[in-house]
């Protein structure tokens, strides 16, 4: 029986251990742009990715139908009870808009932080362990696609377009439990209550808004939305509901618990939105660097 | 032709997994399982068994970087996870007789092992926050099965297959 660590072996692992231990500090920063080689891997597994979706997601779409079958009357019942409510709620929007648009046109003022230009795209894979968060859309670099652009589905925001190839581009969704995954919203209500969001609560299933003032008063139910003060994400992007709220383990804050509006694991379409005009004017910025 | 076979038989799986998640995942609110398919590193089970140690950990070590470049965020997890996994998976091999039984039980000991590495290393960078209970019901038990199926699936193609490189490989 040779033994299982020769001294040969030991050193091999030892130098290993190393290795990965540098490798990993060196990929833990966040880095703004993929290197050329791993731009080409993405590139052709994003190929082949979407010649497998199709098929896959063709045999899956059939088995949520039947499931979907025995659903579908109870579904028909409430949808109808709906429609009356749409009707109300069209008109009274249609106002809303029509004197929106009077008001800006008194002010002289043609573009709005929350104008942005939407970009559609199919999902073509997701991260097979769980522990990363990612999915992978077909639009990339020559659609126009660049990192941190928000990216949302019908039901409100998932993520954050973190790195673009040529051909595909990589979406960190809000669930990723990743330390530079976080950015601010607020508490929709009277008065608006600020806090951030930091990661995903598997065992309750509800996103972390943190840091929350430990004297602002939320209830059960109150939508969380995007609050575009980060100058990376436009304003006004449903997250989610209030679920539940806690005091901070020392006391100073409130942490909530946010379900969120869109199912984070059944997505097979998304947008990406693009903000039009940019927050703070760059030349400022430099001015103020130097 | 006969060459390329085999890594193009893995890449396929690797691709595989990324699409079968996306599709049939099943819904946050029915069973609350985490079913990760592991269909290359099955495979690559096979090739540390059934050809020998080198080509286990070259695989290993390849289509562990391209998990790592692929599906992660964070280079040299999988990357050493799979290499060590297939390692230690062979070196247990050379006391086992090769048939179908043994050969799950290794696809299934090398799973977890896998599992084991990489929900170690991702609680040390911080990506990962699950409590080992959750860990253990939740996702590994739900993984283990899938894998299992998986492997006895694949077992007589993938090991005819195999036996016909090792006798090409004999030859030259």
């Amino acid at each position: 029986m040779p033994h299982f660590f020769s001294n040969k072996r030991l050193i091999i692992l030892l130098v290993s251990i190393i290795i990965l231990v540098a490798l990993i500090g060196f990929s833990m920063k966040k880095r703004e742009s993929l290197t050329l080689p791993e731009q080409f891997l993405k590139d052709s597994a994003g190929l082949t990715q979407t010649i497998f979706y199709k098929p896959a997601n063709t045999i899956a779409g059939f088995f949520e139908n039947l499931a979907e079958m025995k659903q579908l009357y109870k579904e028909n019942q409430m949808l109808k009870a709906r429609l009356d409510e749409y009707a109300k709620l069209y008109v009274q929007y249609e106002e809303v808009k029509k004197t929106n648009e009077t008001l800006k046109a008194q002010l002289d003022k043609e573009e709005d932080l929350t104008d942005f230009k939407v970009r559609e795209a199919t999902v073509i894979g997701r991260s097979p362990d769980q522990w990363n968060q990612f999915i992978y859309i077909n639009k990339g670099e020559k659609d126009g696609i660049k990192p941190k652009m928000a990216v949302i589905s019908p039901q409100g925001f998932i993520g954050k377009v973190t790195n673009v190839s040529l051909f595909q581009s990589t979406v960190q969704l809000i669930s990723d439990n990743d330390r530079t995954n976080r950015f601010s919203a607020i508490v929709q209500g009277e008065k608006n209550i600020f806090g951030t969001i930091e990661g995903y609560d598997a065992k309750k299933q509800a996103l972390l808004f943190k840091k929350i003032p430990v004297d602002a008063k939320i209830k059960k139910g109150q939508k969380v939305i995007t609050s575009g003060l980060g100058d990376v994400f436009p304003p006004n992007l449903l997250i989610g509901e209030v679920v539940d709220i806690e005091p901070d383990e020392v006391g100073l804050t409130q942490t909530a618990y946010l379900k969120p509006s869109a199912d984070l694991y059944d997505i097979d379409h998304v947008m990406v939105l693009e903000r039009e005009m940019p927050a703070v004017d760059e030349s400022l910025r430099e001015k103020e660097e130097e | 032709m006969k060459k390329i076979l085999l890594p193009f038989l893995i890449y396929l799986a690797f691709i595989s997994e990324s699409s079968l998640v996306q599709a049939f995942l099943p819904h946050e609110n029915s069973m609350d399982w985490q079913l990760i398919p592991r269909f290359s590193m099955v495979m690559i089970l096979f090739v540390a068994i059934y050809l020998n140690t080198t080509y286990g950990l070259l695989y290993g070590l390849a289509f562990g970087l391209l998990t790592d470049l692929l599906y992660t965020d964070i280079i040299g997890v999988y990357l050493f996870s799979m290499a060590a996994t297939a390692y230690i998976t062979s070196v247990f091999s050379r006391y086992l007789f090769g048939n179908l039984i043994v050969t799950l039980l290794l696809s299934i000991v090398g799973v977890s092992i896998l599992e084991f590495f990489v929900y170690g290393l991702n609680s040390l960078i911080g990506i990962s926050n699950q409590m080992i209970d959750v860990f253990l019901y939740k996702r590994l038990l739900p993984t283990l099965i899938l894998n299992g199926l998986f492997a006895i699936l694949i077992y007589y193609p993938f090991v005819k297959q195999l036996n016909q490189i090792k006798d090409t490989l004999k030859e030259n």
